[in-house]
């Protein structure tokens, strides 16, 4: 089995929210979505973009937790926290430099995405990745994340996944709109 | 230079130099503390059930497994800081009723489900339950003698605490103490594998390691504790010596397995408490606002303390602004990297976030 990998098309979403309500019927996710979508000018234009755990390979809410709770799976998933560990101080949510954690006051317990591990471990696409009707997000091995590459690739050094946008190495690979690369796509 | 600087330092006369590590130290004070109940609780050695024995020297080796996995999980940057202001924190008036809330009577776990509870309430209590009658025997803190008027004696730490009829409700209950917590923790384990066979949930994520292992060592303990007390009163004790072994293997073997898998949770879930009193002390001294938006979210003190923590681990999450991201709300910070995606700067803008909670 290749490894696949979670990759975001950002400027895809057409902010249906499919993702936030596949993310509630996930095995193991008790009926609480983990990812959020934004309006990226909310006053002026409808243009939305996804944002999810990005699974960091170095999480900084895993270095932050004192009980260490946010275990990281084989696969590379910065999981959830573990609910007998949780001890409820919250650091990871304000750790985490993408303001990702969601935090149950009532049952003194974090949740965040876990990539859908029940399923991801398997090979199975992760919930959000499975329901995008638009392939903002998608699940493809590191090849097909290669050929987009080389896809969108204009010799002007453009194309730009990642890290000089993001805070650091992150499993999850972000392309960034066409507009900030100066290419328009064609579907 | 090294070596210079520590031949200029004056020498520190503490404790700690005594030994060669935290870990030595806490091993010696333990095993001297054992020690010493052990002599007051047995009237000089004079009340020792040696059949006992070997739950001593298990107990001992439990507590090396212990100190090792705690003070090794202590030294990690943000759980030294917790424990730390934790501890000077503990004397809240809030700590009594968090304590309670968190220890005893798990209110989290009911908001988590009252199944979940149930199941925690009779696993949880009755382990308690067993651990403080059978310590105290072990280390014959507690033992009983029975006077010829048919009175029972139970004797706490050389003090004769109660006299009760021999064939009263207390006396029957302390007899059967032992048993009764064995049917707790068996219904608990019963239902936790329930759960566990049934629920989508718990079978997607659930390993035999992680999650069955402690629930077939606490079930293997209940039941050949349980065949004991069968064995002697419907089998005139035969097999009774071999079935006592058996116990006692089970019983070291969850003791050493303890620290370090899913009941490693036992001994630190105190920590729920300290992390409680820490939120709570430090976020009535002074909030800090967001950056951006200006909301209060989380402490001072926190915030501090986890951009500390970050800084240790090499993590810096400066932006061109001049903040570290960790001074931004959440909501403020989720707009932040969209900004950083569409070069638009979406955490500018005066909008409340959209609504973000799904309804499955």
């Amino acid at each position: 089995m290749t490894k696949k990998r979670l990759y975001l098309e950002l400027e895809n979403c057409i902010g249906c929210r499919s993702c936030l309500a596949a993310c509630t019927q996930c095995g193991g996710h008790e009926e609480r979505n983990r990812n959020y979508v934004y309006d990226v000018n909310p006053l002026v234009n409808r243009q939305t973009m996804p944002l999810m755990c990005l699974h960091c390979v170095n999480p900084a809410c895993a270095r932050s937790c004192p009980a260490q709770a946010i275990q990281i799976h084989e696969t590379g998933a910065v999981l959830s926290a573990l609910v007998e560990k949780c001890i409820g101080c919250q650091n990871c949510t304000i750790a985490c430099p993408y303001g990702i954690p969601k935090f149950d006051t009532e049952q003194n317990l974090m949740y965040k995405c876990d990539l859908c591990i029940d399923r991801t471990k398997d090979g199975i696409p992760p919930m959000c990745a499975s329901v995008c009707p638009s392939n903002t997000l998608q699940w493809l091995t590191d090849e097909e994340i290669e050929n987009k590459k080389q896809q969108f690739n204009l010799d002007n050094g453009k194309w730009v996944t990642s890290l000089p946008y993001l805070e650091g190495e992150t499993n999850v690979k972000v392309n960034l709109p066409g507009i900030l690369q100066g290419v328009t796509k064609l579907f | 230079m090294q070596a210079k600087a520590a031949v200029n330092e004056k020498p520190v006369h503490s404790i700690n130099n005594a030994f060669a590590s935290k870990f030595a130290k806490s091993m010696f004070l333990a095993i001297c503390g054992l020690f010493i109940l052990t002599f007051i609780g047995t009237r000089m050695f004079t009340h020792i059930d040696l059949n006992l024995y070997g739950y001593m020297v298990g107990t001992i080796v439990f507590l090396g497994g212990f100190f090792y996995r705690f003070i090794a999980w202590g030294e990690r940057p943000p759980t030294k800081i917790i424990i730390k202001k934790g501890i000077k924190l503990l004397f809240r008036k809030s700590t009594p009723k968090t304590s309670v809330e968190h220890l005893a009577t798990y209110r989290f776990i009911w908001n988590r489900g009252i199944y979940r509870w149930t199941q925690h309430v009779l696993i949880g209590w009755g382990c308690i339950l067993a651990c403080c009658v059978t310590f105290p025997l072990v280390f014959g803190w507690m033992y009983f003698t029975m006077d010829d008027n048919g009175m029972y004696n139970i004797i706490l730490f050389g003090m004769q605490i109660l006299t009760v009829p021999a064939d009263g409700i207390i006396a029957n209950l302390s007899y059967n103490a032992l048993n009764i917590t064995a049917v707790m923790v068996i219904a608990g384990v019963c239902m936790v594998l329930y759960r566990r066979f049934k629920n989508m949930q718990a079978r997607a994520e659930q390993k035999f390691m992680y999650d069955f292992l402690p629930l077939v060592m606490l079930i293997l303990v209940s039941v050949t504790g349980l065949l004991l007390t069968f064995l002697n009163m419907f089998m005139h004790g035969h097999g009774q010596p071999a079935m006592s072994l058996i116990h006692q293997w089970t019983v070291i073997i969850t003791l050493i397995y303890l620290p370090f898998g899913k009941l490693a949770h036992i001994p630190f879930r105190p920590l729920s408490v300290f992390a409680k009193n820490y939120r709570e002390y430090y976020g009535e001294q002074s909030m800090k606002k967001c950056k951006v938006c200006e909301t209060e979210f989380v402490s001072t003190e926190q915030s501090k303390d986890v951009v500390e923590v970050l800084g240790v681990n090499d993590i810096h999450f400066k932006t061109e602004e001049g903040y570290h991201l960790a001074e931004l709300c959440l909501p403020c910070r989720r707009k932040y990297r969209i900004a950083q995606f569409s070069g638009f700067p979406t955490h500018e803008v005066k909008v409340k976030e959209a609504n973000q909670n799904a309804k499955g």
